[in-house]
């Protein structure tokens, strides 16, 4: 026979308040099997985890049970004490008598009767524990990060000065991200592209990180430690090798500012054979499969131009899409975020007028390197704007569109401000239309008091449409801070749009297990306490992919996630849970519905014996083999039928 | 312990708004109390130019429960119906709907009804129209009635009693 110990927590009041924590010792005192019960204000304290470990040694224990929180705070710490007392941690069960009872209930007598059952049930289940032990997996010591803006960039870096080896994987011709379109960043007003080249060119150049640009992962295998990733490189049409990035194929193209540049948000043009902004990491030129002459419609004049024009003989057209393996420990997913379409917010008359942009619009018409060289103009006519109206919190907070603060909207707008006021000098109006101001973070109320006296007008409201007047645009907006509805004509109007998961999330989050928020953006495992794991063993998130966000918490979540990375890539070998699946090798007749079920690949068909096996490193303990299973041959370690039914039994 | 407004001495009035967010939720439009105040509604108000109309601040006053306040006022007559505020709230809420549960409340409690709006009604229920169908007059001065212009003639109710019974039943069921 077992012999079983409980140990009942109070967790201060969180449980006593609600169950008579006394009452429900003594009352575990008496069950079978039970030698010694026991309770204490904090268990999980260094006082609790000795009183634990004496009594094991005491009594002989060889099964404890413990009436505390949820598992998911302190099963872990508690297996570690259970086994320094010297029971295996396996024979450890946690009764959930915090969140499942105690916070729950308010009737104390009626909680206190179900902790009794709860606990009751788990020294059932305590009574069939198997000790189990970890097996172990070797871990291969490279890193993939996946998208290369500033969030990438970081954690490529962290992991590479860490001495590990990192594929960096970006899909588009250069890496840098969102960052690079920018011309400043607030609240410091560093130059964007100042800070960041720096940072580009140390990832391209760093003897450990080898750049995948124009590359995207396909396909994804394996498990924490090991995966095998799928990564397709994309043809250029350019051999890197050979290309110097002089610029005569862009100059030569016959598409020589036809195409819109994504680069500059449309706002300005490039060729088919382009760049996409002069700083680009690595200093190659692309040739767009979608728009060029000569790979759309096999003929671009007599002969391609751009391949007449190049001294080095780069242009290479018969270069073809290259599948590559890679194998590595972790995974960093930096793949950044996406910006609402104002369009479908059509009160506010994006699609009437060139003249209502877009913030990441309005960044590249006041950047240096953008379609006007940094001279406000306005899209219509060119010509320098004399007023200019803010409209914040488009489509964010609101329940027809983002649910959810886009975090960066405020602060950019009234970088902006700054902006314009330097470029504009004080002849131009500025004109802010507000819902509230979040200006939360380091420096960034101090800024927003600087702008507030840089002679803006701000309107405590929202508009409820823009109407183009063909020259000008006008606005009724209802300021709550005067009560006055104010007309405003102005020259230029910027949304300022919400901040989106990239539209292809979904199908990304599919290809590597991950799970989505109910917003979209990709979730972490704990929104406090792990913020940068995901649900998937190996691979972490950070930046705009996991949640809208600035830059600075971008580099600090990117460094987070290369430090949760090095973790596991400094290991030689990792311990593998052994509360995974298992098949009865008696009983299984071979069907494979398991196979077909196991959402992480990890049961395979013996060919020969014709029996269903387990990959213990790829098994999560999901459990729906177990379920599917017609022949009751799949089990789950430690939650094997008799043990849950016996649970059952006691409960009721 | 309570809440006063020290400029009408008028008190919240719990009871009354949840009958009147039961309804926005019926409709399924959000409650008031997910107004964060963004006024979008009265920049675009149709009713806030001439009429002084704003809607955000009966969605505020809903919230602090001061009812009696909106039904003794004239203003919850001047919204026109338009629902653009209904469309555009980015917190789904519906000031309009809430005009209308006001004007409810103030026909049931006896209130003057504006003199228009007792025509109209009348109107509605003699024939079933807001209006009776006027002729039109052309650009070049002719006057023109359905018929002269190939429209049937408008139906009207083969039994005003029956007709405007039905229409009563509504009223009272609140629908």
């Amino acid at each position: 026979m077992r012999r079983i110990g409980v140990f009942v927590c109070h967790c201060g009041i969180n449980i006593a308040q609600n169950v008579d924590v006394e009452a429900l010792t003594k009352y575990a005192s008496k069950l079978d099997s039970v030698v010694v019960s026991k309770s204490y204000k904090y268990m999980c304290s260094d006082v609790g985890a000795t009183l634990i470990k004496d009594s094991i040694k005491k009594h002989e224990l060889d099964g404890v049970v413990i009436a505390c929180c949820s598992p998911r705070m302190h099963e872990h710490t508690f297996r570690e004490v259970v086994s320094d007392g010297g029971v295996n941690q396996y024979r450890l069960e946690i009764a959930n008598i915090r969140e499942q009872c105690s916070w729950a209930h308010s009737d104390r007598e009626k909680a206190t009767k179900k902790a009794k059952f709860l606990v009751r049930s788990a020294v059932a289940k305590a009574k069939l524990l198997e000790s189990l032990e970890t097996s172990t997996l070797e871990v291969n010591h490279d890193a993939l990060v996946i998208g290369a803006g500033i969030a990438g960039i970081q954690a490529s870096l962290d992991l590479a000065n860490d001495g590990f080896k990192v594929y960096l994987v970006e899909r588009e011709p250069s890496i840098g991200g969102r960052m690079a379109q920018l011309d400043k960043t607030f609240p410091t007003l560093d130059c964007s592209s100042c800070i960041l080249t720096p940072k580009m060119m140390e990832v391209a150049n760093h003897p450990n990180v080898e750049l995948l640009t124009y590359s995207e992962v396909t396909g994804i295998e394996g498990s924490i430690g090991n995966y095998t990733v799928k990564i397709k490189k994309k043809p250029r049409y350019v051999d890197v090798e050979k290309c110097t990035g002089c610029g005569d194929c862009a100059t030569a193209c016959r598409l020589k500012d036809r195409i819109n540049s994504e680069f500059n948000m449309s706002r300005g043009k490039r060729g088919a054979a382009y760049m996409p902004f002069p700083q680009a990491v690595p200093l190659k030129y692309t040739i767009d499969a979608e728009h060029c002459l000569f790979l759309t419609r096999g003929k671009c004049g007599d002969k391609p131009a751009c391949r007449e024009a190049c001294d080095q003989k780069a242009i290479n057209f018969d270069q073809k899409e290259e599948i590559v393996e890679l194998k590595v420990g972790a995974i960093v997913v930096t793949t950044g975020y996406d910006l609402l379409d104002p369009t479908s917010m059509y009160e506010y008359g994006y699609a009437n007028s060139p003249d209502v942009i877009t913030t990441l619009e309005l960044e590249r018409l006041i950047s240096s390197s953008g379609p006007t060289l940094g001279e406000i103009l306005r899209p219509s006519d060119q010509q320098k704007p004399k007023s200019i109206t803010f409209i914040l919190c488009v489509g964010s907070r609101d329940e027809t569109e983002c649910t959810w603060c886009c975090r960066i909207g405020c602060m950019s707008a009234l970088k902006h401000v700054y902006l314009l006021r330097e470029k504009l000098g004080d002849d131009v109006e500025i004109n802010v239309c507000y819902t509230d101001v979040r200006s939360y973070g380091k420096g960034y109320e101090e800024f927003y008091r600087t702008v507030r006296g840089m002679k803006t007008n701000m309107f405590r409201g929202r508009p409820s449409e823009v109407q183009n007047m063909g020259d000008h645009q006008k606005i009724d907006i209802f300021d709550t801070t005067t009560n006055k509805l104010f007309e405003i004509t102005t020259d230029m109007v910027v949304l300022v749009p919400a901040l989106l998961p990239r539209a292809d999330a979904g199908d990304f989050a599919r290809l590597l297990h991950l799970t989505l928020s109910g917003d979209g953006f990709f979730l972490e495992a704990h929104p406090k306490l792990r913020p940068m794991d995901t649900f998937v063993n190996g691979i972490f998130i950070a930046g705009c992919c996991q949640g809208p966000k600035d830059i600075q918490d971008t580099v600090s979540q990117a460094s987070g996630a290369a430090s949760r990375v090095a973790t596991i890539l400094s290991k030689e070998e990792l311990e593998i849970d052994p509360l995974i699946a298992a098949v009865d090798a008696e009983v299984c007749t071979g069907c494979g519905i398991c196979v077909e079920v196991c959402p992480y690949e990890a049961r395979v068909l013996n060919e020969k014996t014709k029996i269903a096996e387990v990959n213990d490193a790829l098994c999560t303990g999901c459990g729906a083999c177990i379920a599917a299973c017609p022949s009751n041959a799949s089990i789950h370690k430690n939650f094997t039928k008799k043990q849950l039914l016996d649970m059952v039994d006691d409960i009721i | 312990m309570s809440i006063t407004d020290l400029t009408s001495m008028g008190e919240p009035q719990v009871e009354l708004k949840k009958e009147i967010n039961d309804r926005l939720s019926k409709l399924q439009d959000e409650v008031s109390d997910y107004c964060y105040q963004c006024a979008k509604c009265t920049s675009g108000c149709e009713a806030h130019k001439l009429l002084e109309l704003e809607p955000h601040k009966i969605v505020a006053l809903l919230k602090q429960g001061l009812i009696d306040e909106m039904v003794n006022s004239d203003i919850i007559w001047t919204c026109m119906s338009c629902f653009k505020c209904r469309e555009r709230c980015p917190q789904k809420i519906a000031p309009v709907e809430i005009l209308f549960a006001l004007k409810n409340l103030a026909v049931a409690g006896g209130k003057q009804v504006p003199g228009k709006y007792t025509s109209v009604l009348q109107s509605v229920l003699s024939i079933g129209l807001i209006q009776d169908a006027q002729s039109v007059t052309t650009k070049d001065m002719k006057t023109k009635t359905r018929d002269d212009l190939g429209l049937p003639p408008l139906s009207k109710p083969d039994d005003p009693a029956k007709f405007q019974a039905g229409l009563m039943k509504i009223a009272v069921e609140k629908v």
